[in-house]
């Protein structure tokens, strides 16, 4: 891309992307108190789930009961995220931020979980909004247990066409037909690749 | 009561819309799979699997309302912009061989609606392209010629239904608006746009009337034209519609007006929203054309059925979790023998087959 649409987006330092402190502890939401943690090398937190969800998993040594999944381990999976713009992580450039994750998940695998994501866009009229979004939803489709309905949304009051891509991002046929598009999935698989 | 009769296996990816015969026991599913199967009714039995055309995901099918006497034939849409036509060979139950009649091309991406009017003479589609397009086909079914192209909708078309028993055309759209078309001194145009859904219109059907029923009965029997008088002059032509907005509406035509030679105008009015049951996004309903009855699906997994009766709409069953913790993208209404069912597709890639008790 030879003319970027946000030359100068504002970043993160590494150390300040909220991870959780100790393995097993409710995510910390202080700033403060994480970066204290963050020197130590216990970056922990666990991914959601190491496999790409068959579509009818009924393996019979899975429990019915699994750990409720909490916005930290989403945020895990989707800061690392590239920027399509920049060499840099959604996490990093704040486009993904923590408090702007909800999720409702009892961790019983046999009811319905949602998960509601607000993203910042690093400016007001970034016409990638939609690429990033689509990219949060396919690494979470890919990653989340079937269980889990996905809401993407533009934090309000950060995109002047906010509506508008709220729709598409949540449109199931618009984003299935996307996701047969291969050089869209070849730039998603990109952004991707940085996913840890 | 509801109970589930039959679960209809072999698709590898979500299912996107079921279609069930007018008067045979055949139910056709499409998916993601790139496949349609097709299945008896009655048995659970799959009768055959019509592949190998399609690039991209099927997302519409729906058979041609053909009597008990012709072969029997379906459209199906698919999101690598083209429709194709299906017919079995011969009358013969052995051997079964299905082949394919046309590929349909002219839309510039993703075919979202396929659907065939009262006689199978019109079969209209709609896609992301914002048009829909009405062709003109006769039995043979090999040839489709494009009548009319209407390009009124703002955004996506996401699917076309015809009335039973007059050529009225209702379209469903992204725009938040569902269109009504029909046929105006040789041209197609909107006679009517129902406004009021609050985000994309995904489906509608329109109300069958008893003596329609009636006439679709003594065809399945093989009975030439039980009824004569169809066309539903003087009764109520009604439409339900459901939304991303999680209400089901039934839409009232009041009028219809020709106030100048050229120009046919319908007026239209919201009639009542059904009682609130789904909590996301609501994908597919049906019409019972055996009582009055809707059934709505939708992302929240929720299969709804819901009766009128003198006071108005109210909620007969609630089956949670159709098709587990899958959504549920597409509900029909059928019978078997007395029997009335609803078949249901969801993401899992499953096809359930109910009965429901009236």
């Amino acid at each position: 891309m030879s003319d970027p649409i946000n030359a100068n987006p504002s970043i993160l330092d590494e150390n300040a992307m909220p991870t959780r402190a100790i393995k097993g502890k409710a995510p910390v939401v202080d700033r403060n108190i994480q970066e204290l943690f963050a020197f130590s090398l216990l970056h922990t937190a666990e991914p959601a789930s190491g496999n790409v969800p068959a579509l009818v998993s009924d393996t019979e040594s899975e429990q019915e009961e699994e750990d409720p999944i909490d916005s930290q381990e989403i945020y895990d999976l989707i800061a690392h995220i590239s920027d399509p713009e920049h060499p840099l992580s959604l996490g990093l450039l704040s486009v993904i931020n923590l408090p702007d994750i909800q999720v409702h998940d009892s961790g019983d695998r046999n009811s319905m979980s949602e998960v509601v994501i607000r993203i910042t866009p690093t400016i007001t009229h970034c016409s990638l909004a939609t690429l990033i979004g689509l990219g949060i939803r396919v690494r979470l489709d890919r990653c989340l247990p079937p269980r889990f309905r996905i809401t993407i949304l533009i934090k309000e009051g950060t995109h002047q066409s906010e509506n508008q891509v709220n729709k598409q991002l949540n449109d199931k046929e618009r984003v299935a037909a996307a996701c047969e598009n291969d050089q869209l999935l070849s730039v998603i698989s990109q952004m991707l690749a940085t996913c840890k | 009561m509801i109970q589930k009769l039959h679960t209809l296996l072999g698709h590898t990816d979500k299912v996107w819309s079921v279609s069930l015969h007018r008067t045979l026991p055949l139910v056709a599913t499409v998916s993601s799979d790139k496949q349609c199967r097709v299945y008896d009714l009655g048995s659970g039995q799959l009768v055959t699997v019509l592949d190998d055309t399609h690039k991209r995901s099927i997302c519409s099918v729906a058979w041609k309302p053909t009597s008990a006497l012709e072969l029997p034939a379906l459209a199906m849409g698919s999101f690598d912009a083209t429709v194709s036509i299906w017919g079995r060979e011969d009358h013969e139950d052995t051997g079964d061989d299905w082949n394919l009649l046309a590929i349909i091309e002219g839309h510039e991406n993703e075919v979202k609606g396929v659907c065939w009017n009262k006689d199978g003479y019109l079969l209209a589609s709609c896609s992301r392209d914002k048009s829909i397009w009405i062709w003109e086909t006769d039995e043979s079914n090999d040839e489709f010629e494009c009548i009319s192209v209407l390009q009124e909708h703002s955004q996506d078309v996401k699917h076309v239904t015809w009335h039973g028993a007059e050529d009225l055309l209702a379209s469903l759209s992204y725009d938040d608006t569902v269109r009504i078309w029909r046929e105006d001194d040789d041209d197609w145009s909107c006679v009517a746009v129902l406004n009021g859904h609050t985000g994309t219109v995904w489906c509608s059907d329109f109300e069958i009337q008893t003596s329609q029923t009636a006439r679709l009965e003594s065809e399945a029997n093989g009975e030439a034209n039980g009824e004569a008088n169809t066309n539903g002059v003087g009764r109520e032509t009604r439409l339900v519609s459901c939304s991303d907005d999680t209400t089901v509406r039934v839409w009232n035509r009041v009028a219809i007006s020709s106030s100048s030679a050229f120009r046919t105008n319908e007026q239209w009015e919201q009639q009542s929203i059904l009682p609130q049951i789904h909590t996301r996004a609501v994908y597919s309903v049906s019409w019972s054309p055996y009582s009055p009855r809707i059934a709505s699906t939708g992302s929240d997994g929720k299969l709804a059925v819901y009766r009128e009766s003198a006071a108005g709409w109210v909620v007969e069953l609630v089956q949670e979790l159709a098709h587990g913790i899958y959504e549920v993208n597409s509900v029909a209404w059928g019978r078997l023998g007395e029997l009335e069912i609803l078949v249901t597709g969801g993401d899992d890639g499953n096809v359930h087959v109910w009965s429901v008790s009236n």
